[in-house]
């Protein structure tokens, strides 16, 4: 009794990558860290301006002022680990062998 | 930016107990004056607080489980009617006609207890806001 041969098991569909994984434009993540740079800096420049007031003792509370600068450092650490973290990546394929 | 709203609420209870301890400053420093400028004499003051209400529009708009997490607010300040001390005192401007002086109902133990307990309050505050940052500063050492 001959047994049949496993046979080419036909795949159900075509992954297809250009329709599975919505492309993304050439231009928006280099348009999310501009923006996010963007709002850092403000975060920067908001706990600037809170500290000016309250070196000129304009401002009334003072834990605003904190929260603000507490705001812009967390602002900053994000940042810096989003870099790290591209850093890291571009490193990564450098040193891929070729 | 899920910690600036816990930012925020700290921040109002901030407020509120900042609030509370100027109204403390104010009858602690009130509690030998005789005089006030709508004449019934000086009352203790008290600030009432309360939740904040969450059924603003960017709330209900937002739509969120956590949106109508708002703090607290100063609904009012009002004044305490506790009787004036009376002090027999005959000498003084402000006495009456047997001798005596109205100072004010201040009871000085009560206002340092309402101090300390706003002063716990606004490390308590503190301490709910510096465990978000923690919080906030360890999600960014994920994968670090």
């Amino acid at each position: 009794m001959a047994t049949e041969p496993v046979g080419f098991i036909p795949a159900q569909r075509e992954i297809s990558l250009d329709s599975a994984v919505p492309r993304e434009q050439p231009g928006d993540f280099s348009a999310w860290l501009a923006g996010s740079l963007g709002r850092v800096n403000q975060d920067l420049v908001r706990a600037d301006e809170g500290l000016q007031q309250l070196a000129s003792g304009e401002t009334q509370n003072l834990h605003q002022v904190m929260i603000a600068l507490e705001e812009a450092r967390i602002g900053v650490q994000l940042l810096v680990q989003v870099r790290n973290r591209l850093l890291d990546a571009y490193q990564d394929i450098l040193r891929m062998q070729v | 930016m899920d910690y600036l709203q816990a930012f925020a609420i700290s921040a109002s209870g901030m407020a509120v107990e900042k609030a509370r301890v100027d109204l403390t400053a104010v009858n602690l420093a009130n509690a030998q004056s005789t005089r006030s400028a709508d004449g019934i004499g000086v009352r203790p003051l008290r600030l009432v607080s309360a939740a904040r209400s969450g059924t603003d529009f960017p709330a209900l708009l937002a739509g969120a489980a956590g949106a109508s997490l708002q703090g607290a607010q100063i609904v009012s300040i009002t004044t305490l009617a506790t009787p004036p001390r009376l002090v027999f005192e005959p000498g003084h401007p402000d006495a009456d006609e047997n001798g005596f002086v109205a100072y004010p109902g201040i009871n000085p133990v009560a206002e340092m207890i309402n101090m300390l307990t706003a002063v716990r309050a606004y490390e308590a505050d503190v301490a709910a806001l510096n465990a978000a940052k923690a919080m906030a500063l360890r999600t960014l050492q994920i994968g670090g």
